[in-house]
């Protein structure tokens, strides 16, 4: 009796699973053939008040982030008098390397906060968090 | 410059109390948009000038439709009509009828906001774009399934408009009977009538 509830239970799992797969493959092919053909369902020339307040949101937050971890590497540098190791990882994806390039920001080890919102400016909000983001992570805006 | 224009002709109904004729630039032509609209996925689009051609036919007869904050759409808030679209330019423009009567609230904002505050956004269904990997999508084909009047910063145009006429028939027929109550004029019937009524009244007291 308990082997036969335990191999229900097997299955039940094994089938939400599948079912899952399956809605995220379906979602997938949906969107792979609304790129393909270029149809749109529905397109408002209206900004998206809450997506855009969203992603300001994020904005923020992502600054505050970089303007703490500068402030750790300030105190890092007052304590030991020296100047801490640069992060390990320094790749940045080649499109924003050029994107940059193309604003005028050609070194990417000594970026400036101002110089770098003047060469956002241009973006979207996503697109100026992805780049923040990359740089973040490669170290380069700290 | 080249006009393409369309229009639906209602009767004219001199006075009608909800009919208050507007105009407005919906969108602009072969220019990208100011901003990503809602729907584009983070995109700009530029909505060609042949897409916008093709799609004038399915503008005229939608309603304008507004939201509260007059910050977007709000389909089910449908307060006027588009009767005519042209292309000037690189400008969209529409015209049509707010119905003031049922929507007393849109007709007061738009008399009493800021010259030049409020702007139009059009509504697309079944749009086609031609690169959806490029930066900025351009539709090449579309079908206009509504517009809206809202603050001109919250269009994805910055340059879109949208104003109602100086003022309405039904005013100056309104206002008429008004002044007539307020300084009535003589009439000379009733004149003849109240000196007949006194020579009768004078008889009377005489017997």
């Amino acid at each position: 009796m308990g082997t036969l509830s335990e191999n229900f239970e097997r299955m039940a799992i094994r089938m939400e699973a599948a079912a899952s797969l399956f809605e995220r493959t379906v979602a997938m092919l949906e969107e792979r053939e609304s790129a393909r053909s270029g149809e749109v369902q529905k397109i408002v020339a209206a900004v998206e008040t809450s997506r855009e307040n969203e992603l300001l949101r994020k904005l923020e937050a992502a600054e505050q982030q970089i303007a703490e971890l500068q402030a750790q590497i300030g105190t890092q540098v007052g304590t030991h008098g020296e100047v801490p190791a640069p992060s390990a990882r320094k790749t940045v994806p080649a499109t924003t390397t050029q994107f940059l390039a193309k604003q005028g920001i050609s070194t990417l080890e000594s970026i400036e906060a101002g110089a770098l919102d003047a060469a956002l400016t241009g973006l979207s909000l996503e697109q100026r968090i992805a780049v923040k983001a990359q740089l973040l992570r490669a170290g380069l805006a700290g | 410059m080249k006009l393409e224009a369309m229009a639906v002709h209602l009767p004219d109904v001199s006075g009608h109390p909800n009919r208050a004729p507007f105009s407005g630039v919906l969108t602009l032509v072969d220019e990208p948009s100011t901003k990503p609209p809602s729907g584009a996925r983070g995109h700009r689009v530029i909505l060609t000038r042949a897409a916008a051609l093709a799609a004038l036919p399915s503008l005229l007869g939608m309603a304008v439709d507004y939201a509260p904050a007059w910050d977007g759409h709000d389909a089910r808030r449908k307060c006027g009509i588009i009767t005519h679209a042209d292309v000037e330019g690189k400008r969209l423009l529409v015209a049509g009828y707010l119905y003031a009567k049922d929507f007393p609230e849109v007709e007061r904002q738009m008399r009493q906001c800021l010259p030049g505050s409020m702007g139009m956004s059009w509504e697309l269904a079944d749009a086609h774009v031609e690169d959806m990997r490029a930066e900025v999508w351009t539709l090449t084909r579309a079908t206009f399934t509504g517009a809206a009047i809202l603050l001109r910063d919250k269009a994805a145009y910055r340059d879109t408009s949208f104003e109602l006429a100086p003022t309405r028939c039904r005013t100056f027929a309104a206002s008429a009977p008004r002044a007539t109550r307020e300084a009535p004029a003589p009439r000379p019937n009733e004149a003849r009538k109240e000196s007949t009524w006194k020579v009768r009244q004078e008889k009377a007291w005489a017997r």
